[in-house]
């Protein structure tokens, strides 16, 4: 696994983020403030990465627990309380300062199992003689809110595109393996700056290669991330109720906008019914304006946009058959394919603007379908002259359909 | 025979380079002629009317006529549907309207004409309310759009506004014909009238059609099968076809178009409804209660994409609609 291969050794491995990294290195050398801190932020940008790095940096032994493991408050403090205050005994046994305590994904303890879990957490920070550092996914922060009062909170964003395309050229450049910069762009484009995801990625698609051409992305396989779509789309497609596919939803760690397109590309193949896809298109398009007014800010509305999902997931249970999803979302990779075309189209419409005083919009609706049809019968036309198309230019409007 | 009428757009070889070419539109003119006898009594302008009713001819021959030779160099003639951000305000208008004019003391003002104008956003319009009013004496705007309600109160205050009509079917017709005679082409029986037809009172539509009918006439004769053989050359097929498709229950082909639309020819979605709704028209196999119908599945969806975040669900969606309505309504003949 390149992700276990190229996990940061230390903080300056990690990509981007550097803010709260500062931040993070603050918080721990001088433990100033609050005895706990929480790096939120997507996944695969670094979050746990930066906290291992960090405690081999400043020699503090962690102890961790993660979503894998059911979080009552029980449980809790059974397997971490000890350690919280036998740290100075840890301290005096080993070569360390002492251990430090990690919780994963805390935003996933909010399952009916995991009643009491935030409470346990905050219990135990307040008794805690060891640092103790959490981590999460949600940016919606309401359900954290509890624990906001004792915790120290650092910001993660999506690894800025560039970054990610730099990592993975390093690690081509490590394993041998000549990669296209487009190819590259590609996954760091559809990973959004999930760098886990990205590694992984490029990972699967190199298996057996020395080379890696744009071309090779097309059947985009997504190993880890595909699986785990896979099982969620699963889920919420054929669940029998509604409930159902929203607990389907809630549970994944899929981002909002990820979903609403995989739902989007994927609708048609479920339903077949004409009636039944119209009725879950327009529920979907519903929820696609319960997007458009969150934006960045209206979270609260974000319980009607993950109902909404779950509606048209469910408006025919029982029509339900298995079928091949579609993923990752077309219109990403799409905009990726017809980038160069976009551009001659637009150049050319602009060109069009100028010379007839019209919009580029107006030149594509107005004039284009005129010039076509003029260019393709009279294949010496001075038009393409006097527009001041270039060749390629007009040998694209002459192969338009 | 060799073919020399395809060297330049018809409709800029023969748009009118004075006031007095224009041969419609007499009130207006005639109006806007005492403003170029007294240039400093000539105030802000506002032009509404539809696609292809002489508005930008008409500010062109403005600028041409109060501007002198020179007048290119004091123009400056933007669409906001191109650049609509506050940022082409704020940055280019702002510049311009302060230009200075040097040692040319013949010249009132530069005069910016601002194309589509009912395309900018409330704040672009709002700065650009600010701008009319501190430039008054260095600048003039010519606005231009299709509907003067888009525009804000306070700016339609401080112009004077003319309303284009769309011209009479004769009007166009004899400014066809004289093109045709400049252009030693033959318009045959029912082919002006076909012109018309399609073009439904746009000058420019039936100007490019005329030109592109010439190309695919013979021996310069154009009939009525020319023009009908060239308006289906040039009907946007991708739009029609998809819609067709649609209507046929073929959604996943539909959408695939419509991906198509989006992404190599960078349309957006209200484009495409809009386009959608144009060629509804023309569909012969619908009743008109079905086209009302359609027409209001397609307006639905035009009013959802302004609050929602993603163009091509909204699309698929009404995509869907029209799958489902097409299943109700039994199949279509595909084109």
């Amino acid at each position: 696994m390149w992700t276990e291969k190229y996990r940061p050794e230390d903080v300056a491995q990690i990509v981007g983020n550097e803010e709260a990294k500062v931040s993070f290195t603050r918080w721990l050398e001088r433990k100033q403030g609050r005895k706990a801190a929480l790096l939120y932020g997507p996944a695969g940008v670094g979050k746990t990465a930066l906290v291992h790095a960090m405690s081999k940096k400043f020699q503090y032994e962690v102890i961790e627990m993660n979503a894998s493991d059911t979080r009552t408050e029980k449980t809790i403090l059974k397997i971490a309380g000890p350690s919280t205050t036998l740290a100075s005994l840890e301290k005096f046994s080993r070569n360390t300062k002492g251990s430090l305590l990690l919780f994963d994904e805390v935003d996933g303890i909010f399952g009916k199992e995991d009643r009491g879990g935030v409470a346990a957490i905050t219990k135990l920070v307040e008794q805690s003689q060891v640092p103790v550092v959490l981590t999460a996914n949600d940016p919606d922060l309401q359900k954290l809110r509890p624990l906001k009062k004792v915790v120290h909170l650092i910001r993660f964003r999506r690894v800025r595109i560039p970054l990610v395309v730099a990592l993975l050229q390093k690690i081509c450049k490590n394993e041998g393996i000549v990669a296209e910069h487009e190819a590259l762009e590609i996954i760091a484009q559809n990973s959004q700056g999930d760098v886990r995801s990205a590694i992984n990625d490029l990972q699967s698609l190199c298996k057996g290669k020395q080379v890696l051409k744009t071309e090779d992305i097309v059947q985009l396989p997504m190993r880890n991330r595909a699986l785990d779509i896979h099982d969620t789309l699963t889920q919420i497609f054929s669940a029998r109720t509604t409930t159902e596919a929203l607990a389907a939803i809630k549970r994944s760690s899929f981002d909002y906008d990820t979903f609403l397109l995989t739902i989007h590309d994927n609708l048609p193949l479920r339903y077949s019914n004409p009636d039944e896809l119209s009725v879950a298109y327009d529920i979907l398009s519903k929820a696609d304006v319960f997007r458009g007014r969150i934006r960045q800010e209206n979270w609260g509305l974000l319980s009607y946009f993950f109902g909404l999902l779950a509606w048209s997931s469910t408006v025919a249970p029982e029509t339900y058959q298995p079928f091949d999803f579609m993923y990752p979302p077309k219109r990403i990779l799409a905009m990726f394919w017809t980038k160069n075309k976009r551009i001659l189209m637009q150049t050319i419409c602009a060109k069009i603007g100028k010379k007839c005083h019209v919009s580029k919009k107006s030149a594509y609706f107005e004039f284009m379908p005129f010039i076509k049809a003029i260019v393709k019968k009279e294949g010496k036309s001075r038009l393409p002259l006097w527009f001041g198309l270039d060749k390629k230019e007009t040998d694209y409007i002459k192969a338009l359909d | 025979m060799e073919k020399t009428n395809d060297s330049l757009m018809w409709a800029e070889k023969y748009r009118p380079q004075t006031l007095d070419e224009v041969a419609n539109l007499k009130d207006i003119i005639d109006s806007l002629k005492a403003f170029l006898r007294n240039p400093n009594t000539m105030p802000h302008l506002l032009f509404a009317g539809m696609p292809g009713t002489g508005k930008t001819t008409v500010s062109l021959c403005i600028a041409r006529q109060l501007l002198g030779p020179s007048w290119k160099t004091f123009t400056l003639e933007l669409n906001a549907s191109d650049e609509r951000g506050i940022d082409m305000v704020r940055d280019r208008i702002k510049q311009f309207s302060r230009y200075s004019r040097g040692a040319f003391a013949s010249i009132p003002y530069v005069i910016i004409i601002l194309d589509e104008c009912d395309q900018m956003t409330a704040s672009a319009q709002t700065a650009l309310r600010r701008i009319m009013e501190t430039s008054s004496h260095t600048c003039r705007f010519i606005l231009i759009c299709n509907y003067s309600s888009k525009i804000i109160e306070p700016i339609q205050s401080r112009c004077a506004i003319f309303r284009f009509s769309v011209s009479q079917k004769e009007e166009i017709a004899r400014y066809l014909e004289s093109i045709a005679k400049k252009e030693h082409l033959n318009l045959l029986h029912g082919a002006t009238e076909a012109i018309l037809d399609y073009s439904q009172g746009d000058l420019r539509r039936a100007i490019n059609l005329l030109q592109t009918c010439a190309v695919y006439g013979s021996k310069g004769n154009v009939d009525e099968k020319t023009v009908l053989q060239v308006i289906g050359e040039v009907s946007p097929a991708q739009v029609q076809l998809m819609l067709v498709k649609a209507l046929n229950g073929n959604f996943i082909e539909a959408r695939e178009m419509m991906y198509n639309l989006i992404t190599i020819y960078g349309l957006s979605g209200s484009d495409i409804l809009r386009q959608i709704h144009k060629e509804l028209f023309k569909i012969s196999h619908l009743s008109d209660a079905d086209k009302a119908e359609i027409e209001s599945i397609i307006g639905e969806y035009d009013f959802r994409i302004l609050e929602g975040a993603n163009d091509d669900i909204q699309l698929s969606a009404m995509l869907a609609q029209l799958s489902r309505f097409g299943k109700a309504k039994g199949k279509l003949n595909e084109q």
